[in-house]
């Protein structure tokens, strides 16, 4: 009986070490699915990220690196991709990966019913040339369609098969919706939705282990205050995002520490280009924001750098095109609209706005960081200037069909493009409108402008870097010169850690757990 | 008496129908659920296509009919966010919630009626007055506040108590998880269970305490004094007895309360019951399960009301007779 006490107390002793290498996080937002390719989503795809792998991964930098294709090389000229994959790959339940899987996957993800189905547009055919090399092939020549698909992941086609799940069902939910069976460095291991959601290591991975977490448990926190206190009494090691008011109190706690970057997503003012007249001016007018001066005196009007030192507490970066400097295709040397009340002022005089007028600013309040404070100072900012904004915030839930439906005379938008390419706003906010073609989905003003349009099938097919760069840069210099957009800043990122935690922190808001160390 | 109990019960019903019309009518203003269910490369025909399979584009009392029809055979949908029927889900947390308002209840009932006593007996002691001074802040603060300043204070500074969630949960059943078995699970329930019943208690007190000073006035606590009976079986036999009618219903009453507003506890502590679901469902605008939910709650307060009704009726004649007969 004795002896028995012994061993217990002996193999409590040595089972310490490893649960202190379990680890807890907390983010805002639960992934809705484990299914990878039901929802186009960062929660979804970035928590997907650490179960399942691509062909292609983006390393601790954002570049693309191989995962289960050790390489791949253009097909002739242009014609596509030929991915050569990894050997020797086996899925969680034991399964062994091949082209098949890669075939079934494309199929899924590129179903009508699939989130993921843009990514495949540029795809004209996939063809299985043999166990290991997979020939994709592009209508047009596509240079970045490696980079682009490096969240598209590979599901076992038996494994879905045998359960059912050989599509998406976002609606009902099917097998994939709650279990998982990737190929990555960790396998679920208990999916509570909502609740709280358990990895382990998964054993058979191929990849080289440099983390030393043996389970971690992601548990949804909404209220920032709750997850805050969570971190630092120690119920939790990471905490995503941290409040930006937070920031400061919690550098000076040596328990934690705050990790700052800033995200790939620029927050940025819209107009209504195409609108015949404004929808909630006192004057009721004519659209004033068709003048190219009068979006030019709103640019001038804007205090950036007020706006990052007081409501982002300086932890974020002003901007002055679509992508932040870290995107691929970024236009240097671009010029930006410096704060100048009087020139927009003059501005405004020149269109025949000398008194101003008044105008309705939508605006969401629970979808960027601190997006209403930042519209209300924008209001404050144009009351200088003469022009009377009447802010309307309102939750995301109700922005979105209001922006839809044309309901603004300026709006606020955020846009993170999913490709990490420059190329990326410009089809989904500068080309014209064009629901066949599938452009300016988010375009919501309706800008347009010819040259754009025509440049942007040129820059998704251009192969050679320098002339490709040199169409982004005509096209930004366009957008700018008009004042399509007012660019205003990079949106910052926030975590909060345990000082005891190493983590890689990437501008895609991704938390990958096979970076992580506990000490 | 068999007629007034069907007429009340019709009476639920409708009631019910009608919480429902205003709950779907209301469900436009949350917003678009279509946003969140796709990404950001979405199509505009894709959104047509999920919502004409949601049946999101179809008028309100079309919706609402929809989900009578289905409610009614005992289907409460699919949830958006989750993908997995609502039922299924609501049974899922309903135990977090329900042992939560229990304990809450619990701890309201104990220290209300005991301090409601102490404060009664001893009037004007300085501790019932200090007692009454600070049961002041039970009604006035926001749960809210009082959550937060407890995970502050027990959980951040002193770091006696979970910040959060449930603690470790030991499945009964096939439906039933409980926190009462493991060390864990007991410890994260004391400081939900404070803030959840802190209104609850004050109130109990204070009705306790009015009350008790009222019986205290009754002749025949005099007369029970004059026959030299001990303070202690007076105080507790004989007047806390006659203290505890009202206190018992309002007790009932607010049993449905504690439950229906776990919400904002719920949602301080990610504590995993109904109430945090709901608010989730708010923010993600999931329709079947707020549907769901509101269906729920009001059921039980129609429930709890009427079956209040039925026993009046019977402990007190007069008012069947009044219903029955008329004046």
């Amino acid at each position: 009986m004795q002896r028995l006490t012994y061993a217990a107390a002996l193999s409590a002793v040595i089972a310490l070490p490893a649960t202190a290498e379990e680890f807890t996080w907390a983010e805002t937002t639960d992934p809705q699915t484990m299914d990878p390719h039901a929802v186009n989503s960062a929660p979804v795809l970035g928590f997907l990220n650490n179960v399942y792998e691509g062909l292609v991964r983006r390393g601790k930098d954002m570049s693309v690196e191989p995962a289960l294709a050790t390489s791949w090389e253009p097909i002739g000229d242009g014609e596509g991709w030929r991915f050569f994959l990894r050997e020797g790959v086996t899925f969680q339940d034991g399964a062994a990966f091949n082209a098949d899987d890669v075939i079934f996957s494309y199929q899924r993800a590129s179903d009508e019913v699939s989130d993921t189905r843009s990514w495949f547009a540029p795809v004209s055919e996939v063809i299985k040339v043999d166990d290991f090399t997979v020939d994709i092939l592009t209508s047009a020549p596509n240079p970045i369609f490696p980079s682009s698909i490096a969240n598209w992941m590979i599901m076992d086609s038996d494994w879905a098969a045998a359960n059912g799940a050989e599509l998406p069902d976002k609606e009902n939910g099917n097998y994939a919706t709650l279990n998982t069976n990737g190929t990555g460095a960790f396998q679920v291991t208990d999916r509570q939705p909502g609740l709280s959601t358990t990895l382990v290591p998964y054993n058979g991975w191929w990849g080289e282990v440099e983390h030393n977490i043996t389970s971690a448990t992601l548990t949804p926190i909404q209220n920032p205050a709750t997850a805050l206190a969570a971190l630092l009494s120690g119920d939790v090691d990471f905490i995503n995002p941290v409040p930006i008011q937070d920031v400061a109190r919690l550098q000076q706690s040596a328990d934690v520490q705050v990790i700052q970057g800033i995200e790939a997503r620029i927050i940025m003012l819209g107009f209504p280009h195409e609108a015949d007249g404004l929808k909630y001016s006192a004057e009721t007018e004519a659209n004033p924001f068709s003048d190219v001066r009068v979006r030019q005196a709103i640019s001038h009007a804007i205090n950036v750098p007020a706006i990052l030192q007081t409501i982002m507490r300086g932890n974020a970066e002003p901007a002055n095109q679509l992508v932040s400097a870290a995107m691929n295709g970024y236009t240097e040397g671009l010029g930006s609209y410096e704060f100048d009340p009087e020139k927009s002022k003059a501005l405004l005089a020149e269109a025949g706005y000398a008194d101003g007028f008044s105008f309705g600013l939508k605006c969401p309040n629970d979808r960027y960081l601190n997006d209403e404070s930042v519209c209300q100072a924008i209001t404050g900012m144009l009351a200088q200037v003469g022009i009377t904004a009447t802010l309307d915030a309102m939750p995301v839930q109700n922005y979105w069909p209001e922006l839809r439906e044309d309901n603004f005379d300026m709006y606020l938008l955020g846009w993170s493009p999913g490709t990490f390419d420059a190329e990326h706003p410009i089809r989904f906010l500068a080309a014209t409108p064009n629901e066949e073609l599938k452009l300016g989905s988010w375009n919501f003003g309706g800008y347009s402008n010819a040259r754009v349009d025509e440049l942007l099938p040129l820059i998704q097919s251009t192969i050679d870097e320098g002339e490709r760069q040199a169409m982004l840069d005509e096209v930004a210099n366009i957008l700018y010169e008009e004042a399509a957009y007012v660019p205003m800043y990079v949106q910052p990122l926030v975590w909060g850690a345990g000082s005891n935690i190493d983590l890689t922190q990437r501008p895609d808001n991704f938390f990958i757990l096979r970076w992580v160390t506990v000490n | 008496m068999l007629s007034f109990i069907i007429r009340r019960m019709g009476q639920s019903v409708l009631v019910l129908l009608i919480t429902g019309l205003v709950a779907f009518s209301m469900f436009r203003f949350v917003g678009d659920p279509i946003d969140n269910m796709l990404g950001q490369e979405r199509t505009m025909e894709d959104i047509e296509r999920l919502r004409g399979q949601l049946g999101l584009d179809q008028p309100f009392p079309v919706q609402y009919f929809r989900f009578l029809e289905n409610a009614a055979q005992g289907n409460f949908g699919v949830s958006y966010r989750q993908g997995r029927p609502v039922a299924e889900i609501l049974l899922e947390r309903a135990p977090a919630t329900l042992e939560l308002a229990i304990v809450s209840a619990f701890l309201a009932v104990l220290f209300g009626i005991a301090l409601g006593v102490y404060t009664a007996i001893r009037r004007d002691g300085v501790m019932a007055n200090i007692i009454m001074a600070v049961s002041l802040i039970g009604v006035s603060l926001p749960t809210f506040l009082i959550g937060i300043l407890l995970i502050y204070l027990f959980s951040v500074e002193l770091g006696w108590l979970p910040s959060f969630g449930r603690g470790e949960v030991t499945r009964i059943g096939e439906f039933w998880t409980t926190g009462f078995l493991t060390e864990t699970g007991l410890k994260a329930l004391i400081l939900p269970s404070i803030t959840l019943g802190l209104y609850q208690m004050t109130l109990i007190m204070r009705l306790v305490r009015s009350e008790m000073l009222e019986v205290l006035r009754q002749d025949y606590i005099r007369f029970a004094r004059a026959r030299g009976l001990k303070d202690r079986v007076i105080n507790f036999r004989h007047a806390l007895k006659n203290t505890m009618v009202p206190v018992v219903t309002v007790i009932g009453l607010q049993l449905g309360a504690i439950i229906a507003f776990a919400i904002i506890t719920e949602t301080v502590f990610q504590w995993p019951g109904v109430g945090l679901l709901f608010i989730n469902a708010i923010q993600f605008v999931d329709i079947p399960v707020m549907a769901a939910y509101l269906m729920l709650i009001s059921v039980m307060f129609v429930a709890i009301n009427l079956i209040v009704d039925i026993l009046y009726v019977f402990i007190d004649p007069r008012l069947r007779a009044d219903r029955t007969g008329g004046h």
